[in-house]
C-alpha cells in the first residue's frame, strides 16, 4: 500500500488527528540546512513537500528552458527530500520543477530523480504532472473571450501564444489530487500554485480548504515567516480549525508579528490568496503565540469561484544579449556621461549599421548615477567612480558582440569636451570586457484563462521507479 | 518624521512581473496609526515620487503586523530590455525620506 493510500485509509473512516506538514525548502537546488531538516523529519511528519519555481526570477530560465540552481544543487537537494521520504515512507510532492515548470524542466528535473533512485536503489511510484499548455487551447479561448490579461498586461493575442518558446498554466490542488489519487510516493509538477504542493493532501483528508490553503502559502516558503527569516524546514501542524507554525531550526521563531507580516510577501493583496479553485479570505485570521518560537494560525475562509482559472505564464526570444563591464573615476567624465554615451552610441551605430539597418538595442546603466533606478536628474554630489554595464540585444550573437567590442573602443578613446585624461576614459576589471550570455527573453504570457476540464489540461502520467 | 526613521521593515518586491509592491512594518502602534492616519497623502508623495498618477497608486493598510502596503505598476515588466530590477527589491529608496 503506498503512504497517500495509507493516510486516506487512516482517516477514511471519520477519525480525525492533525496532520504535520513538513516544507523542506522554499527553492529547491540552492541548498537545504541538513541540521533542520533532520529535526523535521524526527518529527515523525505525514509528508514533504518543496516548492522548486517561481516567476520572480524573469523570464529567462522558462524562455529558455534551463533551471535557475545548478545541476548538482538540484541534484543534491533533490537526493535529500528523495532519501528521506522514502525512508519515512511518506509522499513527497515537489512543485514548479526545474525553476520555470515547462517540458524541459520538468524533464530535467525527472532524471535527476531516475538518477538519484538508480544510484540509491530507491523505488517507488512517481506522478508527473505536464503544466504546458497546448497553444491550439489557448487560441480557441483567446476567440471565445476567455482569457483575461493580468495586471497591465495588453490583450493576449494569438501570435504572442505562438511567438512563446514556452507557455505554462499554473496547475492547483486538484492536478495533485489526482496525482496521489493514482497512489503517487512522489509527485513531480511542472509550474504549480505553490499551495498545491503543500494543500493537495489536508484537503483531501478533509481539512478545511481555506485553513489547508493558508498554511500551503506560508510553509511554501520554508522559515520565510520566521524572525529571523531563513531557508530552514519548516513544520505545520494542521487540524480543523487552524494549523501550528514551528521552524526546525532553534535560532527561527515564528512570531504572530512575522507570521502575519509574511502575508504582505510578494502579494498585492495581504486579505486574499487566489486559487485556480477560488480564493481564500484571510480577513478574520488570528495570530496567536503558542510559545516563543511557535504560532497558531486560524480563520482562513475558502470561497469557491464561480469560473474555474489558470494563470498562464509564457516567454518569447527578443534576441541575444551581449555585455560591456567598465568602469570610470575621472571627474569630468563621470560629469559628462549621459552626453558622452549619446555621443559613443551614434558613433557606434554610423560604424556598424553602414550596410545593414540598425538591428539591434544598445543600453548603458551607469552605477552610481542610474543603474538601479532611472531617478530623472543626475546625483548631487557626483559619484567618486562609476560603473557601466553597456548591454546590447540583436538578432544575433555575433550581431551583439560587434555592436559591444566597438562601443568599448570607441567609448574608451572618446574626446568630450574638457577632456584631461587622453590616454583612456575607462578602467577594465579584465579583458576581454565583453561578454556574450546568450538568448534573451521577455514575459509576453500572464494571463489568466478560463478552464471548464482541467485533468485534460494537466495529464498526470505514472512511472514505476 | 521620516518613513525610514520609524519603519522596522521598508522594502520593495515584484508581485508579479508588472507591478512593485512596498511593505511598511512599524514596531510601535504609533506609528502604523500615524502613517495610516496620512493614506491619501501618502498615496500623492508616491505618486510623485515615482512618476505614476494617484489612481495607479494602491494603499492598503494591514493591522495584523503593523504594515501598510503600497503597489504601483513596474515602469518596465521584469526582464524586459531595459529593466534594472528583475526582482524590484531595490525600488524602495524614493520612500526613505517622505514625510509623515
Amino acid at each position: 500500500m503506498s503512504a497517500i493510500e495509507r493516510l486516506v485509509n487512516e482517516f477514511s473512516g471519520g477519525r480525525r488527528r492533525p496532520l504535520r506538514v513538513l516544507g523542506a525548502s522554499g527553492q529547491l537546488g540552492y541548498g537545504i540546512p541538513t541540521p533542520a531538516l533532520n529535526e523535521g523529519l524526527r518529527r515523525n511528519p505525514d509528508m514533504i513537500g518543496c516548492d522548486m519555481g517561481s516567476i520572480d526570477i524573469g523570464p529567462h530560465y522558462l524562455g529558455n528552458g534551463t533551471m535557475a540552481p545548478t545541476r548538482v544543487g538540484a541534484k543534491r537537494d533533490l537526493r535529500k527530500v528523495l532519501k528521506a521520504a522514502r525512508q519515512l515512507d511518506i509522499p513527497l510532492i515537489i512543485g514548479s520543477a526545474g525553476s520555470a515548470g515547462a517540458a524541459p524542466h520538468l524533464e530535467q528535473t525527472v532524471d535527476l530523480v531516475r538518477e538519484i533512485a538508480r544510484e540509491e536503489d530507491l523505488h517507488f511510484r512517481m506522478a508527473v504532472i505536464p503544466a504546458d499548455i497546448p497553444r491550439d487551447v489557448v487560441k480557441a479561448a483567446i476567440r471565445t473571450g476567455r482569457v483575461h490579461p493580468l495586471d497591465t498586461m495588453p490583450d493576449l493575442t494569438e501570435e504572442e501564444v505562438d511567438a512563446a518558446s514556452n507557455l505554462v498554466g499554473q496547475m492547483g490542488v486538484e492536478a495533485f489530487r489526482r496525482a496521489l489519487e493514482a497512489g503517487a510516493d512522489v509527485v513531480i509538477a511542472g509550474r504549480a500554485c505553490d499551495t498545491g504542493i503543500f494543500a493537495a493532501i489536508p484537503i483531501m483528508l478533509g481539512f478545511p480548504a481555506g485553513i489547508a490553503t493558508h498554511m500551503a502559502k506560508i510553509v511554501e516558503c520554508a522559515s520565510l515567516c520566521c524572525v529571523p527569516g531563513g531557508r530552514d524546514t519548516i513544520l505545520a501542524t494542521l487540524d480543523d480549525e487552524g494549523f501550528d507554525l514551528e521552524s526546525m531550526a532553534p535560532n527561527r521563531a515564528a512570531t504572530p508579528s512575522s507570521v502575519a507580516a509574511h502575508s504582505l510577501y510578494e502579494q498585492a493583496d495581504p486579505y486574499e490568496i487566489r486559487e485556480p479553485a477560488g480564493r481564500i479570505d484571510l480577513r478574520n485570521v488570528t495570530y496567536t503565540a503558542l510559545d516563543p518560537r511557535r504560532t497558531r494560525v486560524s480563520g482562513a475562509a475558502f470561497e469557491p469561484a464561480q469560473r474555474q482559472t489558470i494563470k498562464l505564464e509564457g516567454a518569447r526570444s527578443v534576441g541575444h544579449r551581449a555585455l560591456l563591464l567598465c568602469g570610470a573615476a575621472d571627474p569630468r567624465f563621470i560629469a559628462r556621461h549621459e552626453m558622452i554615451l549619446e555621443s559613443v552610441k551614434a558613433v557606434v551605430r554610423d560604424l556598424v549599421c553602414e550596410d545593414t539597418e540598425e538591428d539591434y538595442k544598445l543600453f548603458f546603466r551607469v552605477y552610481g548615477a542610474d543603474g538601479v533606478r532611472d531617478w530623472g536628474a543626475a546625483p548631487d554630489p557626483l559619484p567618486r567612480e562609476v560603473f557601466i554595464l553597456g548591454e546590447c540585444i540583436a538578432p544575433s550573437a555575433q550581431r551583439a558582440e560587434e555592436v559591444v567590442r566597438t562601443t568599448k573602443q570607441y567609448l574608451l578613446h572618446h574626446g568630450y569636451e574638457g577632456r584631461i585624461s587622453t590616454a583612456g576614459n575607462l578602467a577594465f576589471p579584465f579583458t576581454p570586457p565583453e561578454v556574450v550570455t546568450g538568448s534573451a527573453y521577455r514575459f509576453n504570457v500572464f494571463h489568466l484563462m478560463e478552464v471548464d476540464d482541467m485533468a485534460s489540461l494537466f495529464p498526470v502520467e505514472i512511472e514505476e521507479l | 518624521m521620516q518613513l525610514q526613521e520609524i519603519a522596522r521593515v521598508l522594502r520593495s518586491k515584484n508581485a508579479g512581473p508588472c507591478l512593485v509592491t512596498f511593505d511598511l512594518i512599524f514596531d510601535r502602534s504609533e506609528d502604523f496609526e500615524r502613517v495610516r492616519s496620512q493614506v491619501a497623502r501618502l498615496r500623492s508623495e508616491v505618486a510623485a515620487r515615482y512618476g505614476r498618477s494617484e489612481n495607479e497608486v494602491r494603499v492598503i493598510d494591514y493591522a495584523p503586523a503593523q504594515a501598510v502596503k503600497i503597489t504601483i505598476p513596474r515602469d518596465i515588466m521584469s526582464g524586459d530590455p531595459g529593466d534594472r530590477d528583475v526582482y524590484g527589491a531595490q525600488q524602495h529608496a524614493p520612500l526613505l525620506e517622505i514625510e509623515v
